[in-house]
């Protein structure tokens, strides 16, 4: 049994933990200089960080070991269980405006859309593997969709937009991944993009420009791209006046319902501190411990969304060149066990952890450069979160488990 | 289908790779666009995040008497302050000062509301805060967010004299005023600026240069340690004013005017330089130091007796009698009359179907010129100054620099009025009026207004011959005023007419005598009829001993006679000034 595991992790591509414990000793490098040298006795970020990597740790473990059969077997199961689960926080307290969490009693809250959104990659992958469907068709996309949509919505409703995007994030590429046609997964974003492209005429004007070149050349049938073409531009053209007929509060409303932690000294101040966090680091930065606008708070949330901001103002663009050459190479790697991996199951989940991870830095290191609205995410290895910890690890054993060519 | 085989094509491969590769190179771009392209604007940035500059207040100059005595010194008292934007609550901020200081939070609130200006500038909370309360709001520092504190010297005075009316005082500067100032750069919210008096005039040496200190701020506020390398620039206090006043001198003649309205002044016809400067009533010289309450403001404001009103410079009044000296030149030096010719008082005189009374309304029987001025003779210049031209008495009374500003260190001063025929002619019209109004003129009423600076530099010119200089209260290079043109004839029968109003049996001045060995008092009294109740009452003379030589001016509101209450005070006056032989150095 115990040679049997040892064998299992021998044959893993533990490559991957190379760039993910170097992420790891960055985040936690600087989570000591905002923790300890702000003179925050533990348990504070840091502490609480070093005390969830054992349960990350077992977890790594126990996921890279753990029968792929089992998981293939049981996960439509899982998937039942952690809709239940990400509904349950709505039966508890709200913490900061939020269903996010659920107290089970213990020092910790506990996040289980975290969970969620490799569950859904898991379902997906099963899904797309067991049956043999005409990808081709755009109605067989519809299904998957459906599976992410549903704990998607009521993550939507916690309200958390962050990681309801993160959890939408596996499902194109998985599609794409299994053979759907680019066109049709092209038109399943294009009424979000007509909606949000709108705000701005000449962006739009792009954008219609765009969409019927795009039509025009995947060759539907007249009736079907004229209708899609059409559909679009109506979409984008009503939006921006149902918008605008409301009243400011009644926007405000819908804007604090899709972002609770819109902050109340204006929408772009967290961001102007961040950026000038970042920038004022410069390409050495000021010294570790010497981030300024870290320590004396300028910098918002600066353990968790805004961590970037601290290792740009303290190490410099030297290390966030490094962090991104990290990260770009943890992706690679992933990828490259999804186009060698023997069987269509083990790809696809592959896929979908890359997209989730991809999802993450992308959208933390933009919001914090100030290129996306603000949108708390955490950066995977390196942010503070107890859940988001556990979770990352439990999805890096899970690549070293389908990332092992070893059968079943 | 667990086995169903990966049969994925390598474009698809390569395309997220291509994605994957597209992402990592835009963060990587922006985070060089921040780091590297923009780094000077973030840098400054910053720095402007992180500093607080904060202005420390350099203490005024001292304000001297002419011995070196402290008239006005500093004492450190401590500001708190709150700064809108950075206070999280109000109210928790508030209770958790009240809680340290023990000031109450209502106070807090409506100190907060009243004296706010802007969230990004300190409002006034608190003043005159003491050591041991700033050491308990330091324990309570964690719990407070966006507030500061400052230490301020503020002025407090000796509380032998008030003198509010020369001292001044100073102003928190507001905006309205810094929008108006040119040379703004100097000056910002919330400084003090001498607002009135010597305060004003020397703003510029009292002021001294202030101190900036920088401090840490983290983003509540809250200062967290020094900045190194940075120093701090120590504030460098303003230089002392030496005052030709005399404490002495100013203590007796505030008493002397404590319950009266009117004005004293007391100067040395040699320099110029006033030795005590008297308008009562007065306010308490602390009255506009820190916040002012309402009901203080109000007193003062609404005060029947105009105590913010400084008449030594800016009350107009008659001058009455004491304005015939004046005359007196004018007949003599154009030979008009001789010392000779007489008139005689019956007590009145009839000009055309007008009756014009002498004040003595038994008469004064056969008067020449220096009985006239010695017993104060109505009906003699009644007559004399029909021979008057009104232009050349106007120029006369410029000479003894009526009706122009004495250009004294003080901010304000009013010019007074000497009327001319043009005057005449603008007011009432070509045919309005007659020489009648020349009548009023000749004994000091009428159109004529004076302020009792302006008497006191008359006075000093007939003390010296015209040969004083302008008047002063802090010593600097000074000329001699502009030579006076009149023959030593002519002075020396107004000083032995004026010598007469003290020692003559009818003298008017009488009073006014202390009667000390060696000690020639020169005098004249007025009685300024006025439509607002009794006449006022004048006294203007000097007192010579060997060298030595003082003049003083008294004008009462309403107060009379002028032999009978102003002499008086004249003569306690000289009496402390010569009796305890003061030292003063004559230039």
């Amino acid at each position: 049994m115990l040679l049997n595991i040892w064998k299992k992790i021998k044959k893993s591509p533990t490559i991957i933990l190379i760039p993910v414990f170097i992420l790891l000793l960055l985040g936690l490098f600087s989570l000591l200089s905002i923790t300890t040298l702000q003179s925050q006795a533990p348990p504070n970020a840091f502490s609480k960080q070093l005390f969830f990597l054992i349960p990350s740790f077992i977890m790594l473990f126990v996921m890279s070991v753990l029968s792929k059969r089992l998981i293939h077997k049981y996960i439509y199961v899982f998937y039942v269980l952690v809709v239940f689960a990400v509904l349950l926080p709505f039966f508890g307290d709200k913490v900061s405006g939020t269903y996010r969490w659920i107290n089970f009693g213990l020092p910790f809250d506990i996040q289980p859309s975290e969970i969620a959104k490799w569950i859904i990659v898991l379902v997906l992958a099963r899904y797309l593997s067991d049956h043999n469907l005409q990808m081709t068709h755009f109605s067989s996309n519809l299904f998957p969709l459906l599976i992410a949509l549903i704990p998607t919505i009521i993550v939507l409703n916690q309200p958390d937009l962050g990681t309801a995007f993160v959890m939408m994030s596996s499902v194109l590429p998985m599609l794409y991944w299994i053979g759907a046609r680019p066109f049709h997964l092209f038109m399943i974003v294009a009424p979000l993009l007509s909606i949000l492209l709108a705000f701005n005429v000449s962006v739009f004007y792009f954008w219609a420009f765009f969409l019927a070149i795009v039509i025009f050349l995947s060759k539907p049938k007249l009736i079907y791209g004229l209708g899609l073409y059409f559909g679009n531009i109506f979409l984008g053209l009503i939006f921006p006046l149902v918008w605008n007929s409301l009243r400011p509060y009644q926007q405000n409303r819908v804007l604090t319902y899709i972002n609770p932690e819109i902050d109340p000294l204006g929408a772009g101040y967290h961001i102007i501190q961040s950026k000038t966090a970042l920038g004022s680091g410069g390409l050495f930065g000021k010294g570790w411990g010497q981030g300024t606008q870290t320590h004396l708070k300028f910098l918002p949330v600066q353990e968790s969304d805004f961590i970037v901001s601290a290792i740009g103002e303290e190490l410099g663009f030297i290390f966030l060149l490094l962090m991104i050459l990290l990260f770009f190479f943890f992706i690679y790697k992933i990828l490259r066990l999804a186009i060698n991996a023997s069987d269509r199951f083990s790809g696809l989940i592959l896929i979908g952890l890359a997209s989730i991870f991809m999802a993450h830095i992308f959208i933390n290191s933009a919001m914090a450069s100030g290129l996306m609205p603000v949108k708390g995410l955490p950066l995977p290895f390196i942010s503070y979160g107890g859940s988001f910890l556990v979770s990352s690890f439990m999805m890096i054993g899970m690549i070293l488990n389908f990332g092992r060519d070893d059968g079943y | 289908m667990l086995r169903s085989p990966n049969s994925v094509p390598k474009t698809k491969f390569w395309l997220l790779i291509g994605i994957t590769f597209f992402l990592h190179i835009l963060l990587l771009y922006r985070f060089f666009q921040l780091q590297v392209l923009d780094y000077d604007l973030y840098k400054q940035r910053a720095n402007s995040n992180r500093i607080r500059a904060n202005s420390v207040p350099a203490p005024r100059g001292l304000i001297l008497d002419r011995n070196g005595k402290i008239i006005v010194d500093n004492y450190p008292t401590y500001v708190l302050f709150g700064i809108g934007d950075e206070i999280v609550s109000k109210s928790q901020n508030f209770s958790v000062i009240s809680k340290a200081t023990g000031i109450d939070t209502s106070y807090l609130s409506i100190n907060y509301k009243n004296n706010f200006r802007s969230r990004f500038l300190p409002t006034k909370l608190a003043k005159d805060l003491t050591i041991s309360q700033l050491s308990r709001l330091e324990e309570y520092k964690n719990d407070l967010t966006g507030i500061i504190y400052k230490q301020y010297p503020e002025r407090i005075f000796n509380p032998k004299i008030r003198a509010s009316h020369v001292l001044g005082y100073l102003k928190e500067l507001d905006q309205e005023f810094l929008s108006t100032k040119t040379n703004k750069t100097d000056y910002q919210f919330g400084d003090l600026i001498g607002w009135s008096g010597l305060e004003r005039n020397y703003e510029s040496i009292l002021r001294g240069r202030k101190g900036v200190s920088y401090f840490q701020v983290d983003a509540f506020g809250r200062e967290a340690g020094k900045i190194e390398g940075q120093k701090n620039i120590l504030p460098s206090p303003g230089t002392d004013i030496k005052t030709t006043l005399d404490l002495e001198l100013q203590e007796l003649l505030e008493k002397e005017l404590k319950d009266v309205k009117g004005a004293g002044i007391v100067s040395n016809p040699k320099t110029g330089g006033l030795l005590a400067y008297v308008s009562s009533p007065d306010y308490p010289p602390d009255l506009f130091t820190g916040l002012i309450s309402t009901k203080d403001w109000e007193t003062v404001i609404t005060d029947i007796d105009k105590p913010l009103l400084n008449r030594v410079t800016n009350g107009l009044y008659p001058p009455g009698s004491i304005y015939k000296m004046i005359v007196a030149a004018e007949l003599l030096e154009r030979k008009l009359v001789s010392e000779s010719w007489e008139v005689f008082c019956p007590g009145y005189y009839e000009f055309y179907d007008r009756t014009f009374k002498c004040w003595n309304e038994n008469g004064h029987g056969d008067v020449n010129l220096e009985k006239a001025i010695v017993e104060s003779c109505d009906v003699y210049f009644y007559q004399a100054i029909q021979k008057v031209d009104i232009d050349n008495l106007s120029e006369r009374s410029k000479m003894f620099h009526h009706g122009k500003k004495t250009n004294i260190d003080l901010p304000s001063e009013m010019k007074g009025r000497v009327p001319t025929y043009n005057y005449m002619n603008k007011k009432y019209g070509k045919w309005g009026w007659s020489k009648g109004a020349l009548l009023n003129i000749s004994i000091g009423q009428g159109e004529l207004l004076v302020t009792p600076l302006q008497v006191a530099l008359y006075t000093n010119i007939l003390a010296t011959r015209g040969e004083t200089f302008p008047l002063h209260l802090v010593n600097k290079k000074i000329n001699k005023i502009n030579k006076i043109h009149i023959r030593n004839s002519t002075w020396k029968l107004l000083e032995k007419a004026m010598r007469g109003v003290i020692i003559s049996a009818k003298g008017t001045g009488r009073r006014a005598d202390p009667k000390i060995k060696d000690l020639n008092i020169f005098g004249k009294t007025g009685t300024a009829e006025n439509p607002h109740g009794e006449p006022h009452a004048w006294f203007i003379g000097y007192g010579l001993k060997n060298d030595k030589i003082i003049s003083i001016v008294l004008m009462l509101e309403n107060g009379g006679h002028g032999g009978e209450v102003a002499a008086p005070i004249a003569r306690s006056i000289f009496k402390k000034y010569f009796k305890n032989d003061y030292k003063i150095a004559i230039k």
